[in-house]
C-alpha cells in the first residue's frame, strides 16, 4: 500500500534513526559493561577483570525464578486489561454511551492519580476481605493498565468501518463468525500495541507489587530494588536489570512486525 | 436459487421525521429493478431493512414467500455489495470470495475451488492470490460481486457499486452484469441516482420520491408516461404545458392537442418529452415562439423556445441549428404527448 520512499527522503532517514537508537543504547552501555566486569576499580575507564561472576551471583539470587514471575505478571495484565480495553474503547468510539465524560475520565484516572495513594488503602481493603495479595496485585496493576489500553484502542475503533462487519453479516457470518474472522483480525495490530503496554504495567512495577503483594513476590524490579541497596553488587545489579530490558525490546520488535502486517 | 422479493409499507423514522413512508415494491424472481431517486430520499436504507442492518418502524420484507422482517442479517439470504466494495484486507482475493463459504461451514479447500469459480465468472480468475489493496477500484468491485454472488443469495442488492467507477468501467460493469444475469440469474435490487445506469440494467425502474415509490416501470416508459408531475421533473422533463383536458384532447395557450389515449376530463398539464420535440419552420407546427437560448449538451444541442404556453425546449441532433432570435415551429408529436395532474400543494 505505500510505495518506497524517493532517495532522498529514505538517505535523511537513516542519520535520524542512528540517532534514536544511539539515545535508546547509550544508558545500556555501563550496564551491559558492569554485566561483564568482575572488578571496575574506581579510576579506570574500563573494567580490569572480565567475567560472568555477576551473571552466576544473580542466578544465584534467584533472577531466574523472578523473571518467570514477572513474565507471567505481565502477562496476567495484559490477559485483563487488553480486552476491557478494548470493549470500552470500541463503546466509546462506535456507540452512544451515556455520559460519556465522565466515563472517560474515570477510565483515565489512574494514570493521574500515583499508584500508591490507591494502594494503601486498598492494602487494607484486600487483607481483610482475604483476597490473596497475588490476586489483589493483579486486579489494581489492570486497573493502573487501563488507561492506556482504552486510549489505544479507542483511537483505533475510531478509524474502525464497521461496514466490514455488516458486510460479513449479509454473506452469512454470524456474531461469532464475525468476531473470529473479521473483528479480531482488523482490530489485531491495535490489540497487539494494547496488550504490549499493559504487559509493561505489570512488568515494571515496583510499588504496587511491594504493597499489596507484601514483599512474597519477588518479581525482576523487587529483586532489582533488593541487590542495589547494598553495596559493591554492582556487576549482578547490571546482570538483572539487563534481563529486565531484553524480553520488552523482543515484545516490542515483535509488535512492531505485526503492526506492519496489518497495515499492508 | 432466485427468489422474489416483496417490500410491503416500509416506514423507516430516524429521530421523528419519517425517511421511508410506506415503500410498497416488488422484484420478481430473477429480475433486476433499480431504485432511482435523488441522494438522501433513503435508498440506502431501503436496502439495509432488506439485509436486515436496521429495523423498519412498520411494514414486512418477504422473499420468496418467507417473511425475513424479524430475522438476522446472516440468516436473510440477501447480500449486499455497497458503494465501497470493503474487501477484508487480511485475506487474499481468492480467500475473500471464499468467505461466506467458509463461514457456511464448507472445508477451506472445497471453498477455495468453488470460490475460483465465481472469481472466474467476474473475469478475474488470474487475480486469486492477490490483496486487496493492490487492486484497481473497477477490479475490487468485481470481486466484491463475486465474493457476494459465492453467498448464493436469494437476493442480491447493490448500493450504487459502480457510482465511484470511471464512465468506461461503469459500462464495462453493466455488461457484467448483463453477463452475470445470463449465468446465474439472481433476483436483484439495485440503488442508484443514476437515470442512464438504471435504464442501461433494469427490467423495472422504481423512482423513490418523499419516501414512498412514485412510479415504478420500465425505463421507456417512466420517460414518456410519468405517473406525476414530480417524476417527470426528476426524469429531467423541461417541458409543461398548463390546460385541462376535453373530449380526448388537451386545450391550453397552444390551442387543442389531440391525445394518443384517452385521459379523463378535467385539469391537467401536457408533458413532452424534450428528445421528442422537433424543430420545423414558424408556419408549421403545434407551436411556434422565438429560439431564447441555445446550450450544447454533449453531441446535442438543447433549444428553448418562448411560446404563447411558457417556455419549450427541443434537442436536437448535431447538424443545423437554430440561433438565439430565430422564429422556429415546435412539432409536438402525437404519440409522445402525455397528461399529468396539477401539481398539489
Ligand atoms: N442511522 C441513521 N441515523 C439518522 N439518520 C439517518 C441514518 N441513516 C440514514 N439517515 C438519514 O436518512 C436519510 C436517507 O439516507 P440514505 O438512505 O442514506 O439516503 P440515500 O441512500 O438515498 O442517499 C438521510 O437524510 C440520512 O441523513
Ligand atoms: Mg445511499
Amino acid at each position: 500500500m505505500t510505495r518506497a520512499a524517493p532517495a532522498w527522503r529514505r538517505a535523511a532517514v537513516a542519520p535520524r534513526v542512528a540517532l534514536a537508537l544511539a539515545w535508546l543504547a547509550v544508558p545500556l552501555v555501563p550496564l551491559l559493561l558492569w554485566a561483564a566486569a568482575d572488578r571496575w576499580p574506581f579510576p579506570a575507564v574500563l573494567p580490569t577483570d572480565w567475567g560472568l561472576t555477576g551473571w552466576r551471583q544473580a542466578a544465584g539470587q534467584g533472577a531466574g525464578g523472578a523473571l518467570g514471575r514477572s513474565v507471567l505478571l505481565g502477562l496476567a495484565v495484559a490477559a485483563l486489561a487488553t480486552p476491557a480495553g478494548a470493549m470500552a474503547g470500541r463503546a466509546l468510539a462506535l456507540h452512544r454511551v451515556p455520559a460519556r465524560r465522565l466515563v472517560e475520565a474515570l477510565l483515565l484516572a489512574p494514570v493521574a492519580v500515583p499508584p500508591f495513594a490507591v494502594v494503601m488503602g486498598l492494602t487494607t481493603l484486600t487483607l481483610r476481605a482475604g483476597v490473596p495479595g497475588t490476586v489483589a496485585l493483579v486486579l489494581v496493576l489492570s486497573v493502573s493498565a487501563l488507561p492506556y489500553t482504552v486510549f489505544v484502542m479507542r483511537s483505533a475503533y475510531a478509524g474502525y468501518d464497521v461496514g466490514f462487519e455488516e458486510e460479513a453479516r449479509t454473506l452469512g457470518a454470524g456474531p461469532r463468525a464475525v468476531l473470529l474472522r473479521v473483528h479480531l483480525p482488523l482490530a489485531a495490530p491495535a490489540l497487539a500495541t494494547a496488550a504490549f503496554l499493559a504487559f509493561l504495567v505489570g512488568w515494571s512495577d515496583y510499588v504496587v507489587t511491594l504493597v499489596v503483594g507484601g514483599g512474597q513476590l519477588v518479581t525482576l524490579p523487587m529483586l532489582v530494588g533488593a541487590l542495589s541497596s547494598a553495596t559493591g553488587n554492582d556487576a549482578v545489579v547490571a546482570a538483572v536489570s539487563l534481563t529486565a530490558v531484553v524480553p520488552p525490546l523482543l515484545l516490542l520488535a515483535a509488535t512492531a512486525l505485526l503492526a506492519r502486517r496489518g497495515a499492508r | 436459487m432466485s427468489t422474489d422479493l416483496v417490500l410491503d409499507g416500509l416506514v423507516r423514522r430516524f429521530g421523528g421525521a419519517a425517511v421511508l413512508d410506506g415503500v410498497d415494491l416488488t422484484v420478481p424472481a430473477g429480475g433486476v429493478v433499480a431504485l432511482l431517486g435523488p441522494s438522501g430520499t433513503g435508498k440506502s436504507t431501503v436496502l439495509r431493512l432488506v439485509a436486515g442492518l436496521d429495523t423498519p418502524d412498520a411494514g414486512r420484507v418477504r422473499a420468496g414467500g418467507r417473511d425475513l422482517t424479524g430475522l438476522a442479517p446472516e440468516r436473510r439470504g440477501t447480500a449486499l455489495v455497497g458503494q465501497r466494495p470493503r474487501l477484508f484486507p487480511h485475506l487474499s482475493v481468492l480467500d475473500n470470495v471464499a468467505f461466506p463459504l467458509a463461514v457456511a461451514g464448507r472445508r477451506r479447500r472445497a471453498a477455495r475451488a468453488e470460490a475460483a469459480g465465481h472469481l472466474d465468472l467476474v473475469g478475474l480468475a488470474d487475480l486469486a492470490g492477490r490483496r486487496p489493496a493492490t487492486l484497481s477500484g473497477g477490479q475490487e468491485q468485481r470481486v466484491a460481486l463475486a465474493r457476494a454472488l459465492a453467498a448464493a443469495p436469494a437476493v442480491l442488492l447493490l448500493d450504487e457499486p459502480f457510482s465511484a467507477l470511471d464512465p468506461g468501467v461503469r459500462e464495462g460493469m453493466h455488461r457484467l452484469l448483463a453477463d452475470l444475469r445470463g449465468a446465474v440469474s439472481p433476483t436483484v435490487l439495485l440503488v442508484t441516482h443514476d437515470r442512464q445506469e438504471a435504464a442501461a440494467v433494469a427490467d423495472t425502474v422504481a423512482v423513490l420520491l418523499d419516501g414512498r415509490i412514485a412510479q415504478a416501470a420500465p425505463a421507456g416508459e417512466l420517460h414518456t408516461r410519468p405517473a406525476s408531475l414530480a417524476v417527470s421533473r426528476f426524469l429531467g422533463g423541461v417541458n409543461e404545458v398548463p390546460g385541462a383536458v376535453e373530449r380526448g384532447a388537451h386545450v391550453s395557450a397552444l390551442g387543442r392537442l389531440a391525445l394518443p389515449c384517452a385521459s379523463p376530463d378535467g385539469p391537467g398539464v401536457l408533458v413532452v418529452r424534450q428528445e421528442a420535440v422537433a424543430l420545423t419552420g414558424p408556419a408549421d407546427g403545434d407551436a411556434t415562439g422565438t429560439v431564447t437560448r441555445v446550450t450544447p449538451r454533449g453531441a446535442r444541442w438543447r433549444v428553448e423556445v418562448t411560446t404563447p404556453a411558457g417556455p419549450l425546449s427541443a434537442e436536437t441532433g448535431p447538424g443545423r441549428t437554430p440561433a438565439p432570435g430565430d422564429a422556429v415551429g415546435l412539432v409536438l408529436p402525437p404519440d409522445q404527448r402525455w397528461v399529468v395532474p396539477q401539481a398539489t400543494g
